[in-house]
């Protein structure tokens, strides 16, 4: 598939159809088998997680809550199954506790789903805050050069010494407690000098371009070239690396909450569940089973769509058709 | 060169000082260090209160305290943690554990990373490919600590379990056979038919090697012995010949398999020094390997001495390699009985009290190193495979690896000279990145593991609010990703001739 | 300006009916669609095509250098052997040692981490086994043949260290290193400033003279093969679409398309007068519009040339060749160039 950018003579001889670029995007993202089914895996998650036990007022279709202690039964043995009768199995049925219970009885699909809509959140709230500080700071460094790309450059060699895991264990410390909006927050604010380098590099290149020197050669102001002119054209690393920060913000989450040092209780999340019941993983391994799982699903599938969008946005990328 | 290492340990001093101002800050503000005291019932609450407060210098405001820790720092005192004890000697404890486990982990992964990688470049689009690309996919998105559990559990309790009666069932042996076959299948070049016929050798002789080390319960008493040390020896020595100058002229081959041949000879004939040697012995014998190989290389080499050199250093080293294997699974009975049949060990960096000789001492640690240092590298293999697979493709596909096919030279040397070389340049600026994330998988690992290791010293140290021992670790571990970074642009500007350090 | 060689030489490439297709997510790329030529002892062939005509695709097959995936069909005869049969290691035998090439871009045909003179003493080791020191000496020989200064220190130089026309001209001594039959270059001065291009030209017909090689120039200039092709071959989508002895083909084509490129060539006989571009794009490669692939761009097609692709036939003697249903009305005009006159131009 890749070859026709690989012949020099043939690739630059052939007239292709007019496309827009995202068109093109569009199309070759949708090309992406593993991004597709990336996508489906990452949407039903999140459907499940946010349908079955709601969110905020709105109520789920799930009867039982993530708060609720119960008396436990068959020791807390998950009801779910998948294998069909006339493979031996008990049939395909979903039962009173799919994913078991814990023990004190507290229906642990439903605690599942509650840690799942948290790691999501929190997530999603630490990619965005990194990825648009990231953008901001990589955008000005690279852009106006000197002093402020000396401050900022020497702000991430500083960020660079200090292991991620590091700098947001100790931040979580601080605000692991004070709920998982201002904890996402703060990781968002000490994740984001990685992005920041490859945006600038971007800039760096793109500042050299014609269209700009173009531009400020009819004396449009900086700002207006940086948002207008230059930043359109990094749409597709940002959008790539904002999804990859993602994924990595999924496993970083979990991690810290591993620690002890993430989402605090009474707030759930994936990691944290791992965390309270590995000790468990020998007599009800399914309570250490069933987090890790929708960790795997949503990182994983979120890597995939991050691949299909760089696949997309950048075809002399290596492509995975898994 | 000197310049450039001097200046960059200038800046990098400035940025390590700011760095740790940042932690210092921030530790210190992470939380009330007096929490678990406020809580006390009973008298002596405000005496300990006060005791604690005086150690760890509370009364003064935090950039005083900074000052003060940065100025002890300076004097080589890295002070006392809020317990009074001396953390200097807690690091001297942590640290050795840490660091066999980073920088095995950061070695290994780097080395197998890039042979996958590179392996599955050349092999673009094939079965081999897709797996190598959607397993490394998956690593990517692996929780660190889920799968240390998921070794714990899995590799350790159950591989313990079995090793008291190690005999591989049937089944596995088909399952590993078949998956053995399709690697080999999936690697192997040619038709159909060539690709067939490797699957089937393949499957067969990995049937065969588990039917008998299940049949004489190899790992019950493992061990290698002469006879199959001399065939490993061998073996290797045509494979690394193979690789780099190929078979066709003979001389390199015949300095390799000298050189294998007195490594099998003097792994028996040094049996008295063998026996219970030190570090110092080994590193001895290893810089005399070396010796002997190059003599080997020039002297047997022929018009192909640099390459001759090259297969039978490698070679030798090889063999050492297996020799010294081979000693320390002699050991490997007493040992297990030693631990009661357990020697995958689950916590800690070592065996508690156990005293052994040289080889049963190192098997301890391997035997403990090895669940975490697999944790470790499942994580960064992924992030070498894609990142090496990706850096030969692309050069692959450059004008002068086209030049270099133009000029007639053979696949090997267009794949090992021109492609590889070129291709490692990028991977280098990752090793810098990734050892920083090694560092912190250490601290995910450890704490699986229950490692009294730098993880446990940073965790607790934040946990307590207690900057001393954070910082230790960062002093550390900060210094350690400086260096790092450096080697890193060293070995750029090794590999790359446009690049001048100044 | 070499002279012909004075009795008819031995031939030793061939090339018959060659095609390449390179399936693509989009379809199948036709870069080659049946291309013959042969090639005789110390003879230079130019071979001219604007970039896409399957030029360096066909050099690229001969050579045995086109990426996997490429589908070839056709004969490739070197001395009689056809080369597309021959087991790997024979093939690779021939790379280089029989036929040896020069690329467009010296900047990035150079390895930038090996030095030249292990680049060029490489070459020597890849086809024969003598010590390192006699292959340096012979990479030193060639870089004194194509004129680089102080060839001893040279050697030890890396290409980032030498200027553009040098580094031509390393991999002009790298081709020849081994006395080769045959040289493919393909664009070889297309990269570098004009002031070079002349010097460098120059220096591989010397080079050719004195290792008695042949010569396949690729270019898209036609008058880059002007001063010293023997014969052209012109190429258009993928096929040929004129051949001849370079000056029948300057001054009698017999093909619109050649009467296009020789009136977009700026000369100073015609100055005062326009350059005559020729309109329009070469067509996709993975759709080919039926009949000739040139009429959308021709001022002389006619139903007939959107329906039926016309054959190369024999339209003069001494072995010149078009493809074209009007070449006789080319023949009929005193300056074929002037078909692709633009409507401003007045009529002179």
């Amino acid at each position: 598939m890749a070859i026709s950018a690989q012949v020099p003579g043939a690739a630059q001889g052939m007239t292709v159809v007019a496309r827009t670029q995202s068109q093109l995007v569009r199309r070759r993202f949708f090309r992406h088998r593993a991004a597709l089914i990336g996508m489906l895996v990452f949407g039903s998650v999140v459907l499940l997680a946010f349908s079955s036990i709601g969110f905020g007022p709105v109520p789920g279709w799930w009867d039982k809550s993530y708060l609720a202690t119960g008396s436990v039964l068959d020791q807390g043995r998950p009801t779910l199954s998948l294998v069909p009768q006339f493979l031996g199995g008990e049939g395909i049925r979903w039962g009173e506790h799919p994913f078991g219970q814990d023990n004190i009885g507290i229906d642990y699909f439903a605690l599942t789903m509650r840690g799942t809509q948290q790691s999501i959140i929190v997530a999603f709230i630490v990619g965005i805050v990194a990825t648009t500080v990231g953008t901001l700071a990589g955008a000005f460094a690279g852009y106006f050069r000197k002093k402020v790309e000396a401050i900022l450059m020497r702000l991430t060699d500083v960020m660079i010494t200090i292991p991620v895991l590091i700098i947001a264990a100790i931040v979580g410390r601080s605000f692991g407690d004070s709920g998982i909006v201002i904890l996402a927050v703060c990781i968002g604010l000490v994740t984001w000098p990685t992005l920041s380098r490859l945006i600038r590099g971007e800039f760096l290149s793109l500042r050299e371009k014609e269209f700009v020197e173009a531009a400020r050669a009819l004396g449009t102001s900086s700002r207006r070239i940086i948002f207008r002119h230059i930043l359109p054209n990094t749409v597709g690393v940002i959008i790539v690396s904002a999804t990859l920060a993602i994924a990595n913000a999924v496993l970083l989450e979990s991690a810290l909450s591993f620690l002890g040092v993430g989402v605090q209780p009474p707030d759930v999340s994936l990691g944290q569940l791992i965390d309270t019941y590995r000790s468990a993983m020998t007599t009800r391994p399914w309570l250490f089973w069933w987090p890790g799982v929708f960790i795997i699903a949503i990182a994983l599938s979120i890597n995939f769509i991050g691949d299909g969008l760089r696949d997309a946005f950048d075809p002399r990328q290596t492509r995975v058709r898994a | 060169m000197i310049a450039f290492i001097a200046r960059r340990l200038i800046v990098s001093f400035f940025v390590l000082l700011a760095a740790t101002m940042v932690i210092y800050g921030l530790t210190a503000l992470a939380g009330d260090p007096l929490e678990d005291l406020r809580e006390l019932p009973g008298p002596d609450r405000d005496r300990k209160i006060a005791d604690r407060v005086e150690r760890m210098n509370l009364d003064a405001p935090l950039p005083l305290r900074y000052l003060t820790w940065l100025g002890n720092l300076f004097r080589g005192d890295l002070g006392v943690n809020r317990d009074g004890q001396d953390v200097a000697v807690l690091l001297g404890n942590a640290l050795s554990a840490t660091l066999q486990l980073v920088v095995a982990a950061t070695v290994l992964a780097v080395v197998i990373g890039v042979i996958v990688g590179i392996v599955s470049a050349l092999r673009q689009y094939s079965a081999f490919d897709y797996s190598v690309t959607f397993t490394a996919f998956v690593c990517f998105s692996l929780p660190l600590f889920w799968v240390a559990v998921m070794l714990k559990q899995y590799i350790a309790i159950e591989f313990n379990d079995w090793l008291r009666d190690p005999v591989i069932p049937p089944t596995v042996i088909g399952v590993v056979a078949l998956i053995g076959g399709l690697l080999w299948g999936a690697l192997w070049v040619g038709g159909r038919q060539a690709r067939l016929a490797a699957f089937g050798l393949g499957a067969a002789a990995t049937a065969l090697t588990l039917t008998l080390l299940s049949a004489t319960r190899w790992f019950a008493d493992p061990g290698i012995g002469v006879a199959l040390l001399a065939v490993l020896a061998g073996g290797t020595a045509v494979g690394i010949t193979a690789l780099v100058s190929g078979l066709r002229y003979r001389d390199p081959l015949y300095a390799a398999l000298s050189a294998a041949g007195i490594g099998v000879v003097l792994s028996q004939l040094l049996d008295p020094v063998l026996a219970d040697p030190s570090w110092l012995e080994i590193f001895g014998l290893a810089l005399l390997t070396v010796a002997v190989c190059v003599g080997l290389g020039y002297g047997l080499g022929g018009l192909l001495r640099r390459q001759a050199i090259i297969a039978s250093v490698l070679t030798g080293l090889i063999t050492a390699g297996l020799v010294f294997l081979d000693r320390m699974l002699r050991g490997f009975a007493d040992y297990s009985e030693y631990v009661r049949g357990r020697p995958i060990a689950t916590i800690g960096s070592s065996t508690p009290n156990f005293q052994g000789d040289f080889w049963q001492t190192n098997l301890d640690v391997a035997g403990h190193l090895l669940l975490p240092t697999m944790a470790l590298i499942l994580i960064s293999l992924a992030t070498y495979t894609r990142y090496s697979r990706s850096s030969m493709l692309e050069v692959m596909n450059l004008d002068y690896v086209r030049t270099a096919r133009a000029k007639g030279l053979p696949e090997r040397t267009v794949v090992t000279k021109h492609a590889f070389r070129n291709g490692m340049i990028p991977i280098t600026t990752l090793m810098a990145f990734d050892f920083a994330g090694v560092i912190g998988g250490a601290i995910v690992t450890e704490n699986v593991f229950g490692w009294q290791g730098m993880g446990s010293l940073f965790l607790r140290g934040l946990q307590q609010v207690d900057p001393a021992p954070v910082m230790a670790f960062f002093i550390v571990s900060g210094s350690a990703i400086v260096l790092f970074n450096m080697l890193a642009d060293i070995i750029y500007a090794y590999l790359d001739p446009r690049i001048r350090l100044s | 300006m070499t002279d012909y060689p004075t009795e008819i030489p031995g031939e030793i490439l061939r090339v018959e009916d060659l095609a390449v297709e390179f399936p693509t997510e989009d379809g199948v790329v036709q870069a080659v669609r049946g291309v013959s030529y042969s090639l005789h002892e110390r003879e230079v062939l130019g071979i001219v095509g604007e970039s896409g005509s399957g030029k360096s695709v066909s050099s690229l097959a001969v050579m045995g250098l086109l990426p996997r995936g490429a589908r070839v069909r056709g004969r490739i005869l070197y001395r009689g052997d056809d080369v597309l049969k021959l087991p790997a290691r024979r093939r690779r035998g021939l790379r280089g040692r029989k036929i040896a090439m020069i690329f467009q871009d010296p900047m990035t045909a150079l390895n930038p981490v090996h030095t030249i003179g292990d680049q060029l003493a490489e070459a020597v080791l890849a086809h024969d086994l003598v010590p390192h020191k006699q292959a340096l000496a012979r990479a030193k020989e060639m870089l004194d043949l194509v004129g680089i200064p102080q060839a001893e220190q040279r050697l030890r130089s890396y290409p980032h260290e030498f200027s553009g026309g040098m580094r031509q001209r390393a991999m002009i001594a790298m081709a020849v290193i081994n006395n080769p039959d045959v040289i493919i270059a393909d664009e070889p001065t297309t990269a570098l400033d004009v002031t070079v291009q002349a010097q460098i030209l120059e220096k591989l017909l010397e080079v050719k003279d004195a290792v008695n090689a042949a010569i396949v120039l690729i270019t898209h200039d036609l008058g880059v093969v002007a001063g010293i092709a023997h014969r052209v071959l012109v190429m258009y989508a993928g096929k040929p679409v004129e051949v001849g002895d370079t000056d029948t083909i300057f001054y009698r084509p017999r093909m619109p398309y050649t009467a296009g490129l020789l009136g977009s060539m700026p000369s100073l006989e015609t100055s005062g007068g326009r350059l005559r571009p020729i309109k329009g794009a070469p067509p996709s490669l993975i759709n080919l519009p039926s009949g000739c692939p040139f009429s959308p761009r021709c001022p002389l097609a006619d139903t007939r040339c959107h329906g039926e692709e016309p054959a190369l036939v024999e339209v003069d003697e001494g072995g010149h060749y078009a493809a074209c249903h009007h070449w006789d009305q080319l023949a009929a005009v005193a300056d074929p160039t002037a078909l692709f006159r633009t409507e401003s131009e007045p009529v002179t």
